[in-house]
């Protein structure tokens, strides 16, 4: 408690957390990253407020920057839904690299399958494709299922598991792609082969269906945590594992559950960006950078607390900083990385205002007992 | 083979730094996930700093200082603003997964300077790192305010009542452990691996996490998981030392980290979470608060 | 009446402090003392006491009388709003434990400080200017042992405490305020968990302390018969103000409650009779490890029939937690048997046992019995989200739920805004209601109440012993678990003592006689007892 001039102030432990103000202390957060992050333009030496300017003109306003934007937006927010699930369980999943890197993987082998390396497909896109989606979701999904499991049977920490799932599908990829491995393509590369034009997702107007997921994933997650049982049962298993036990939710079907779902969506994200994105159809040589990418994801899901429809919104804005970041390190010949620092720079923010969350500031006048509360 | 005995106690040196750093601190309650995230700011400052002024002494000292300095953070957001530490730990790890990215980038590179010295054939610092391992131990078992770090760790409320402040002496742990993490990274990229590449850590902060589990806060179990550790990152590094021509290379890097894995399932199976459990401190991760 | 052993002197820790002090003359005095909480809740409204040397002062109140806050503030866990507090006449201020500690305050906790991985040498010099640097245990050890023996304490240094019961680890706590150069010992809530024996034993040590005229201790309690039996001298608290002090010579218990709750008490809750049915609950043979993977439940059989209520007595520790644990589900069993209206549940899940017709109020109200975080309705339906009633395919009927939880709200008396607030606003006794309520609107067939009254008023204790009673009278099969006997014994169509992981013996409750129950909770045998 501090007196400042005529006034107390406390911080109090808030009981109630109504949800415009959680949205407000978001807003507040990711400004407040911004403004942090604008020092980094400041020490090249522009004017932080024109460069934002220009961000976001050409992540939103710009044809072809906003298509990248949203193929972005699709990724993370389907990374985002990837980190949620577990997250509203109280777990950890960090393991989305690691997860999406299985979904391409299988995707691409079942393009493989069917003959897609040499570029003569054996069946019709249309029996491909969706095994292709199926693919990549049941090896994401299986993938993560390894650390919900782990966590569940034996509650080994699925910070360290996930983490160190995602080194071990990194360097099965490479296995996969480089030194002859057996999706790397013809011309030895050290990627993979190219996807042939009827193994590539298909587009609804300028945007593959990937989009399509996205919002039917945001209405189910939705829905299931709202009006359904499972939902509930994620729930207070997250806010109280003991409790929830007591109350006859099973801890293990609980934890593989999430992390199968959650991994799901990872691998979605993956076959997202490998076959859906228009240009790409491959799986690059940079991959570990998208990988890396999903990361964004951790801080959507936080931010949004993990509400499916904030998480849009959220996942949008950060599509288009990094696009337009992107963008802007062109421009300014910044040093590569730069969406990376604002990543960072992101979830510092973030962290400090999970503290608003928490607690509330109380001013109250000295001498009367007038509680003037001008509550955060 | 000598050559690769003296490259894994190198590495081993090098989680037990870490290690040591993150065993203090759980002692005293507090859990920091985001080790790999103050290693990675520790190596790639100390990196730049030695390699623009040519000057070890400097990079060892910005290292350690970011360290602390990023300890503190950590510990100003888990103590005082009751952030939850699990969160405090992951933020820390992607702000310096985050920023090292980027500052380090434009050096991307080896550093460039003559190579430090070393005693019979190896670091210096291994030697120093041993003598820490006993050091930290001493003052655990032995010592009044090992005692204070432990009991905190247990049940703050205990130590809060006996007359001690649990914010201080958590405070101080924090921040020796986000020194002993920023020193390990910038031996890493000063010593051992002085090549800037990004995310070249390569998760040897999360090793070193899940070594402190497996080490059930004792120092010399520490040291020992970290020389077995550090022999498997070499195997993984040469497997043709042993088993020429059986997998790509690739399939070897995978090694320590399925290692990694089947280590915190074996801490976790029956026979050892009771010892585990005993050990482990009762107040790890959760907050204190005074009333 | 032993006398304090004179051969062995106390360490002098405070210096001239505490010189020449005469008995009778006042150490401590509290004027004034207020403390309001946020939400303007005033926990203390201008208290005042003083404490004599070689006097034993008691503070007496309900839960919620404000007794806690004024011990924290005495002991400078919290800081009070307004008051003065003077030591020998001297005005101090506690900022924390640590200066109510140097100016000769111990305190002797209700829910035991003590750390149990470490052993009882390790707790008593935590903090103590002894463990500066490197650690002297050996001298520690001596001043220790000479310590206890002087008031005739039994201790073993190097044990770890949690392989001690209650009451030796009190004695801990109580030499290791001594140890720091205590001369004012506040005690909280001494007596509530220790046996019929330990309390004798520490009412004789307390005497002890007072003879040395230098050891001056209040009380904290609600057990009435204590504070007559050991005090001289008694502040009465209500809603946080003094509304009496009396000399304890001329008190009687009946007195003393009617100050503690403003209207006369009834203590007797009449229990109809009932014809037991059939067996509803039928264990052969339990046997459990608890948490430190010690054998908790040795081999434990009994029978509880619809209409009946099983009382199980015994101090804390003793495997009635285990007990209800696996009872539910929710810890292995490693031998024996559950029958439940003669199916075997023995491998059944809890969600399983819920759905069967089984219910458990556990003691850990906020850890376990509910989620702090969420509403009333989010929290009832923590009982039915399986339910049929309620759950159309998956899909929750939060607005039946709502419903339901109106119900229970006005049934159980809850005083609560409404039924979405979040659950951590109510109180202790709101809380258990609701809870029990929860539990008990499924009407089960069995219910296990783990400590249901423990640390509630006489109000709410009351209103949750009346709905057990009219669980049983609608057939319902009870097992009671509590550590007060008085509960047990007018409570209890049958009792079951338990010491150490058995079942000493099944009484019938009309034949039951409180020290017989006393003894069998100690662990003295019926040959040496009767």
């Amino acid at each position: 408690m501090m007196t400042l001039g005529g006034y107390h102030i406390k911080l109090q432990r808030r009981t109630n957390l109504p949800g415009w103000k959680a949205a407000m202390i978001s807003v507040l957060a990711v400004l407040f990253g911004l403004a942090l992050f604008s020092l980094i333009f400041l020490q090249a030496g522009q004017d932080p407020v024109e460069i934002y300017r220009q961000i976001f003109k050409y992540a939103f306003f710009n044809s072809y920057g906003l298509g990248l934007t949203i193929n972005r937006f699709i990724f993370l927010a389907l990374a985002s839904f990837a980190f949620i699930i577990p997250m509203r369980a109280g777990l950890w999943n960090i393991g989305m690299p690691g997860q999406l890197y299985l979904g391409v993987l299988a995707a691409f082998g079942v393009a493989y399958l069917f003959g897609g390396k040499a570029g003569n497909l054996s069946a019709p896109g249309v029996v491909i494709i969706p095994l292709m989606i199926l693919a990549a979701m049941i090896a994401g999904g299986l993938f993560g299922a390894i650390s919900g499991f782990l966590k569940g049977k034996w509650n080994v920490n699925e910070i360290v598991v996930t983490m160190m799932l995602n080194f071990i599908a990194f360097y099965l990829v490479a296995f996969m792609i480089k030194d002859g491995g057996p999706f790397m393509n013809l011309g030895g590369r050290g990627e993979s082969f190219e996807l042939p034009e009827a193994a590539r997702a298909p587009m609804t107007g300028d945007f593959p269906i990937t989009l399509w997921f996205v919002f039917i994933l945001t209405i189910v997650l939705a829905v299931l945590f709202a009006r359904m049982s499972l939902g509930y049962q994620i729930k207070a298993f997250g806010k109280s594992p003991m409790a929830a036990r007591y109350a006859g939710v099973k801890p293990f079907f609980i934890a593989v559950l999430v992390f199968a779902l959650g991994g799901a969506i990872a691998g979605l994200a993956g076959y997202h960006y490998f076959a859906a994105v228009p240009g790409v159809y491959k799986i690059a040589r940079t991959y570990g950078y998208f990988g890396d990418l999903s990361f964004y994801g951790v801080i959507c899901g936080l931010i949004s607390l993990g509400n499916p429809i904030a998480t849009l919104i959220i996942a949008l804005l950060f599509g288009g900083l990094s696009i337009g970041g992107r963008y802007a390190q062109g421009k300014l010949h910044l040093g590569f990385g730069v969406d990376f620092a604002l990543m960072g720079v992101l979830m510092i923010s973030l962290v400090a205002f999970q503290f608003f969350y928490n607690y509330q500031i109380l001013i109250t006048k000295k001498e009367k007992r007038l509680d003037v509360a001008v509550s955060d | 083979m000598l050559p690769f005995l003296i490259r894994s106690l190198e590495a081993a040196m090098i989680f037990t730094f870490a290690g040591l750093g993150e065993l203090v601190d759980q002692r005293s309650g507090i859990l920091n996930v985001g080790l790999e995230g103050i290693m990675l700011f520790g190596a790639t400052l100390g990196f730049i700093v030695a390699k623009t002024t040519g000057n070890y002494l400097l990079g060892f000292l910005v290292g350690i200082g970011i360290g602390a300095l990023l300890g503190l953070l950590h510990g100003f957001f888990s103590i005082t603003l009751g952030v939850d530490q699990v969160v405090s730990g992951m933020g820390i790890w992607i702000f310096g997964f985050g920023m090292t990215t980027y500052i380090g980038s434009p050096h991307t590179g080896p550093l460039g300077l003559d190579q430090l010295p070393t005693w019979f054939g190896i670091s210096p610092f291994f030697f120093l790192a041993v003598i820490m391992v006993v050091l930290v131990w001493f003052v655990l078992a032995k010592t009044g305010f090992g005692l204070k770090i432990r009991s905190v760790g247990e049940r703050p409320s205990v130590a809060e009542v006996s007359g001690i402040s649990v914010t201080r002496i958590r405070y101080i742990s924090v921040i020796f452990g986000g020194m002993m993490a920023g020193f390990a990274g910038a031996v890493y990229a000063l010593y051992y691996n002085p090549v800037w590449n990004y995310n070249f850590l390569m998760g040897w902060g999360f090793i070193s996490l899940a070594l402190v589990f497996f080490s059930m806060w004792n120092p010399y179990i520490l040291f020992g998981g970290a020389v077995l550790f550090g022999l498997l990152w070499q195997l993984a590094l040469n497997p043709q030392m042993f088993f020429p021509g059986l997998a790509s290379r690739y399939i070897w890097r995978m090694v320590p980290f399925i290692m990694t894995i089947l280590v915190l399932v074996l801490i976790s199976s029956k026979w050892f979470r009771s010892r585990w459990g005993a050990t482990k401190p009762e107040a790890l991760g959760r907050p204190y608060h005074k009333e | 009446m032993a006398k304090p052993n004179p051969q062995v002197e106390p360490i002098e820790l405070h210096g001239d402090i505490w010189k020449h002090i005469r008995p009778g003359e006042v150490v401590l005095d509290a004027q004034g003392i207020t403390k309001r909480y946020p939400g303007g809740v005033l926990a203390n409204d201008h208290i005042d006491f003083k404490v004599r040397a070689g006097e034993i002062h008691a503070i007496l109140g309900e839960n919620g009388a404000g007794k806690t806050t004024l011990m924290s503030i005495l002991f400078g866990l919290l800081q009070p709003d307004e008051g003065e507090i003077y030591v020998r006449g001297l005005k101090t201020r506690f900022r924390s434990p640590e200066d109510a500690i140097k100016m000769g305050i111990g305190m002797v906790h209700q829910h035991r400080k003590l750390i149990p991985a470490h052993s009882v040498l390790e707790n008593i010099l935590l903090g103590h200017p002894r463990s500066k640097g490197m650690m002297n245990l050996k001298l520690a050890e001596e001043e220790i042992m000479a310590l206890a023996e002087r008031y005739g304490f039994e201790i073993d240094p190097r044990a770890k405490v949690w392989q001690l019961t209650e009451g030796e680890k009190q004695v801990v706590e109580i030499v290791k305020a001594l140890y720091r150069g205590a001369k004012i010992l506040i005690l909280d809530e001494p007596t509530s968990a220790l046996t019929p024996l330990e309390t004798d034993r520490l009412l004789e040590s307390i005497e002890n302390m007072t003879q040395d005229a230098l050891g001056v201790v209040p009380f904290i309690t609600h057990k009435l018969p204590v504070v007559l039996a050991i005090s001289d001298e008694v502040t009465i608290l209500r809603q946080g103000k003094v509304v009496d002090r009396l000399k304890t010579a001329g008190a009687t218990e009946q007195i003393l409650a009617q100050k503690m709750v403003g209207r006369p008490v009834i203590f007797e809750l009449r229990k109809g009779p009932m014809e037991p049915g059939e067996p509803v609950l039928q264990v052969e043979g339990l046997t459990a490890r608890n948490n430190k993977d010690v054998i908790a439940l040795k081999n434990v059989s009994f029978t509880v029939r619809e209409g009946e209520i099983l009382g199980v007595a015994g101090v804390a520790g003793n495997g009635q937690h285990e007990l209800a644990e696996v009872l539910f589900g929710l810890r292995e069993l490693e031998g024996g048997r559950i029958l439940f209206n003669g199916q075997d549940i023995t491998g059944a899940s809890v969600l399983e046992r819920w759905q069967l017709g089984m219910g458990y109020t556990p003691s850990e109200r906020t850890e376990v019995g509910s989620i702090p975080d969420f509403t009333l309705v989010e929290n009832v339906a923590m009982n039915y989200y399986f339910d049929s009633r309620y759950n159309h395919r998956g899909f929750l009927d939060y607005k039946g739920l709502r419903g339901l939880t109106e119900e229970i709200i006005e049934e159980f008396d809850v005083a609560t805004p409404g039924p979405d607030v979040k659950i951590q606003t109510l109180s202790g006794g709101n809380l258990q209601k609701i809870i029990l309520g929860r539990v008990l609107s499924r009407q089960p067939k069995l219910v296990i109440a783990n400590l249901p009254a423990q640390g509630l008023d006489v109000g709410a204790t009351e209103f949750v012993q009346r709905k057990l009673l009219e669980a049983r009278a609608q057939k319902a099969a009870v097992i009671l678990i509590s550590e007060d006997l008085d509960e047990i014994l007018s409570l209890s169509d049958w009792i079951a003592p338990m010491y150490e992981g058995e079942i000493v013996a099944m009484i019938p409750g009309s034949e039951a006689k409180k020290d017989e129950i006393g003894a069998m909770i100690a662990g003295v045998h019926q040959e040496e007892g009767a």
